[in-house]
């Protein structure tokens, strides 16, 4: 004998639509931060008159162990001139911002080679730093 | 006379809790990853190499070390030497005198370097850096 078996139907309530595209939207923003080098050990020197930076195309950073990396990614200062080039590409000059972040206590072998690898790559360099904290007036 | 107003509660769902939470959580998180950054913009010239090595310019020339900066060969602290490069700036008016020849000791601080580079920019200088290439000599 065959017993009747009941047809179970599931749907997604309607009204969860906007929840699931909102979170689908964070996830592909956080996704698309390709540049993410938030692993990097590193602390900004200070220096005052300071101006926000605008959106880069590349981040090149000096960790505290004095590795370079370019977009997260370790590489030699070597290298780093032609990797560059092509991460650039044909950007207009301008819109060639390469963000620099060197740990505080990097030395002038460690930095200078990166800086002329840029200059070299055509990237208009911006120093990442931390405004001058200024001394409370008594 | 007065009406009595029911009282109309309305609770929000438990069970959304959690979901409000996690968007919270998120939220904050995009907001803190998304912090604008300051920074210092700085305009260099393309990396090339000197041919002439006779060619003697008449640029200011800067020499920075750990424990001073060498403005054309007198040893000064940055205050002293913020004014004399200013002092010296002011007199050319052609950009290409403009330039000021930064050579480093490998052991200058960052944060030392940053701010001699900062001087001259505000001074109206165009920063350059002369670097020491690299050889290997074979000594047979």
């Amino acid at each position: 004998m065959k017993l009747p078996r009941k047809k179970l139907t599931a749907s997604v309530p309607a009204f969860a639509m906007g929840d699931i595209g909102f979170l689908l939207l964070i996830f592909f923003v956080i996704l698309a931060r390709a540049q993410d080098d938030s692993h990097i050990q590193w602390q900004p020197a200070q220096l005052a008159d300071l101006k926000m930076a605008a959106a880069p195309l590349a981040s090149v950073a000096i960790d505290s162990g004095f590795k370079v990396y370019l977009d997260g990614k370790e590489i030699s200062s070597d290298e780093l001139a032609g990797s560059l080039t092509s991460v650039l590409g044909e950007a207009p000059a301008g819109q060639r911002n390469v963000f620099l972040k060197v740990h505080k206590e990097a030395q002038a072998s460690h930095f200078e080679p990166v800086i002329a690898a840029i200059s070299e790559a055509g990237g208009d360099l911006v120093h990442i730093l931390e405004p001058e904290e200024t001394s409370p007036k008594r | 006379m007065k009406l009595k107003r029911g009282k109309m509660l309305i609770d929000p769902p438990a069970s959304a809790s959690s979901d409000i939470a996690f968007i919270l959580i998120i939220f904050f998180l995009v907001c803190a990853a998304v912090q604008p950054e300051t920074g210092l913009s700085q305009v260099l010239p393309k990396t090339e190499e000197k041919k002439e090595q006779q060619e003697q310019s008449k640029n200011i020339e800067v020499s920075i070390t750990p424990t001073s900066i060498v403005l054309d060969g007198s040893p000064l602290q940055l205050p002293e030497f913020t004014r004399r490069l200013n002092a010296a700036l002011q007199k050319k008016t052609r950009e290409t005198d403009r330039v000021v020849v930064v050579k480093s000791a490998p052991n200058t601080p960052y944060p030392i370097w940053i701010r001699v580079s900062q001087v001259i920019e505000q001074a109206g200088g165009i920063l350059t850096l002369e670097l020491e290439s690299k050889r290997t000599i074979t000594v047979e």
